[in-house]
């Protein structure tokens, strides 16, 4: 499989009142064709900023960007890929198959027929003759998932497709986004919702002020879980004992919660407390998630800043 | 030529719903209908009055329309983030400039047509029995034709600004363009015919005068008013009139589709 997006040292600076802003610094990213790509970041972080970029609606300063092998700014790649920003307004007086007969015609080669079948792939077949301002929030979504595939893309760009919606919505949406890599589609996600991220993207990079501080597969980058272990009945000298240790630990009277990586054998500890006479309540194993993976990430370069 | 059209027909579509536009146009409608009634006018000079009124309030609606319009449908769609979705499709910048202005031409002439339709049926009842005719209603419907294309021109003068300013600056720079425009060229061009004008000041209104768009050309109300006055070819008074809107438009459009190339929404 190819690269459908590869970037390579890019750079976007804004100028402010005092001094310039690099906005996006330096960053190389390489997404393969079919895959689900999640790009991860706090607001501010650079993420609206790159997919513009990779759109050509801006320009970089500096270092390449490439989209389906072409670099950006070529029209010819406008005819394979398809964009779907955060909460998009659409034409509210047009009905949902006039929205998609006007997009339609952007394209100039693309069938009537072809509207129709995209409203009912995102069942709003019955509300195609209602106007936009019927719409919900969760149907504007599917009408801007529905043009986003009138021209059958390569290459989809969603940005928050999930935002604001609720949870059914929120599942229909996440389900037509899975239906997308099943027909082979490459899809690049910049979301907030790291639960669907984690559910649904191949890999990922988390960009932070302009830096990509992380990126690969998420089954490598969510290796390694952990331990959480409750005891009561714990003496103090035990508790003093093991707050020394390089664990999370919370120990308040005779209770004692232990967050300890899974890299660390919990057998120890319980047979410690065991024999110090307490009661283990509960051993409870977690997964690493995106979530704790993110703060992580974002936190530990708020530290080392 | 497909994309600019369809994104003129969704501009339209959105702007007939507008509801500021609306409002104006209704406005200009019920003053339009009212006119005749003030009772103030001298019946000597009634048809003369109501005639420089009437089509006085066109101008001044359609202007106001035509600003109003025009310099909200680039940030619009940028603040909406509309743009971006039509951006991502297959579709030049210039042709989404050319496509929101073609709209909202199309618009301002849907609005100018109401409001000479009325305008005609008012004349023909109200001055039905002082034998207003078809000629005469072809002669009067002249002033709005040529309210047109002064009002294309204002659009397309209100949509170069739009591509690099806020709508509130556009505003002031549209309408000031629109008086300086309509009321200075005369100045001008007394300044520069008059003897006792310095090189200089010649040299500089001769400059102004050929930047500043000229919609003082459009003017052809004092025929109507005063069927005395006679303009002696009118074909080619039109015909230049048009021909310098049109290319006067093709020159601010095509300005507006560079600098909005390198803008970065």
């Amino acid at each position: 499989m190819g690269a459908a997006i590869e970037i390579i040292d890019l750079v976007k600076t804004y100028k402010t009142r005092n001094n310039k802003v690099n906005v996006v610094d330096h960053i190389n990213l390489e997404v393969n064709e079919g895959e689900i790509f999640g790009f991860l970041g706090p607001n501010g972080a650079g993420k609206t900023t790159t997919i513009k970029i990779l759109l050509g609606i801006i320009y970089q300063n500096s270092g390449i960007a490439r989209v389906l092998g072409k670099e950006v700014g070529d029209m010819q790649i406008h005819r394979e890929i398809a964009y779907l920003p955060e909460k998009p307004y659409y034409y509210e007086h047009m009905t949902g198959i006039e929205i998609l007969q006007f997009y339609a015609s952007l394209f100039g080669n693309i069938p009537k027929e072809k509207c129709q079948q995209l409203l009912e792939r995102v069942n709003l077949a019955n509300d195609s003759t209602k106007t936009i301002s019927q719409y919900s929030k969760g149907m504007q979504q599917r009408i801007g998932l529905a043009s986003s595939l009138l021209n059958d893309p390569r290459l989809l760009f969603l940005d928050e497709p999930t935002a604001g919606l609720d949870p059914i919505a929120h599942i229909e949406i996440r389900d037509l986004i899975l239906g997308f890599r099943d027909e082979g589609k490459t899809v690049f996600i910049s979301s907030h919702e790291l639960s669907d991220v984690e559910r649904i993207c191949d890999r990922v990079a988390i960009i932070n002020k302009g830096k990509i501080e992380m990126q690969g597969r998420l089954e490598d980058l969510l290796r390694g879980g952990r331990y959480e272990i409750t005891a009561s009945g714990v003496p103090e000298e035990l508790g003093r004992k093991v707050e020394g240790k390089d664990w999370i630990v919370s120990f308040a009277q005779d209770r004692l919660i232990v967050d300890m990586p899974d890299s660390d054998s919990p057998n120890e500890l319980m047979q410690s407390i065991i024999a110090a006479k307490g009661s283990i309540l509960s051993v409870i194993p977690r997964r690493k998630r995106l979530e704790d993976l993110f703060v992580e990430t974002v936190r530990n370069k708020e530290v080392t800043k | 030529m497909r994309a600019i059209f369809n994104i003129a027909r969704t501009t339209f579509g959105e702007a007939v719903r507008r509801k500021i536009i609306l409002i104006i146009l209704i406005l200009g409608l019920a003053f339009i209908i009212i006119t005749p009634g003030l009772g103030i006018l001298s019946p000597r000079s009634e048809r003369a009055a109501v005639t420089s009124l009437t089509l006085g309030l066109i101008q001044m609606t359609s202007a106001l329309l035509a600003i109003t319009l025009t310099i909200y449908l680039v940030p619009n769609e940028i603040d909406r983030r509309t743009i971006y979705t039509i951006l991502c499709k297959p579709v030049r910048r210039y042709q989404f400039i050319w496509g929101k202005y073609l709209g909202a031409v199309a618009t301002i002439g849907l609005m100018l047509l109401m409001m000479t339709l009325v305008l005609l049926a008012v004349f023909a009842f109200q001055f039905n029995d002082r034998g207003f005719n078809a000629a005469e209603a072809a002669e009067l419907a002249k002033a709005p034709l040529m309210f047109f294309f002064q009002m294309s021109l204002l659009a397309a003068v209100a949509m170069f600004f739009s591509v690099w300013t806020s709508p509130i600056v556009n505003f002031f720079l549209t309408s000031g363009t629109y008086i300086a425009g309509t009321v200075f060229n005369g100045v001008f061009e007394t300044l520069k015919e008059s003897r006792s004008t310095s090189p200089i000041l010649r040299a500089l209104s001769e400059a102004v005068q050929a930047i500043l768009p000229n919609f003082g050309r459009f003017q052809v109300q004092n025929a109507a008013v005063n069927p005395g006055q006679v303009i002696q070819s009118e074909a080619v008074y039109f015909g230049t009139a048009i021909g310098y809107a049109l290319l006067y438009i093709v020159v601010m459009i095509s300005l507006a589709s560079v600098l909005f190339e390198n803008r970065e929404v």
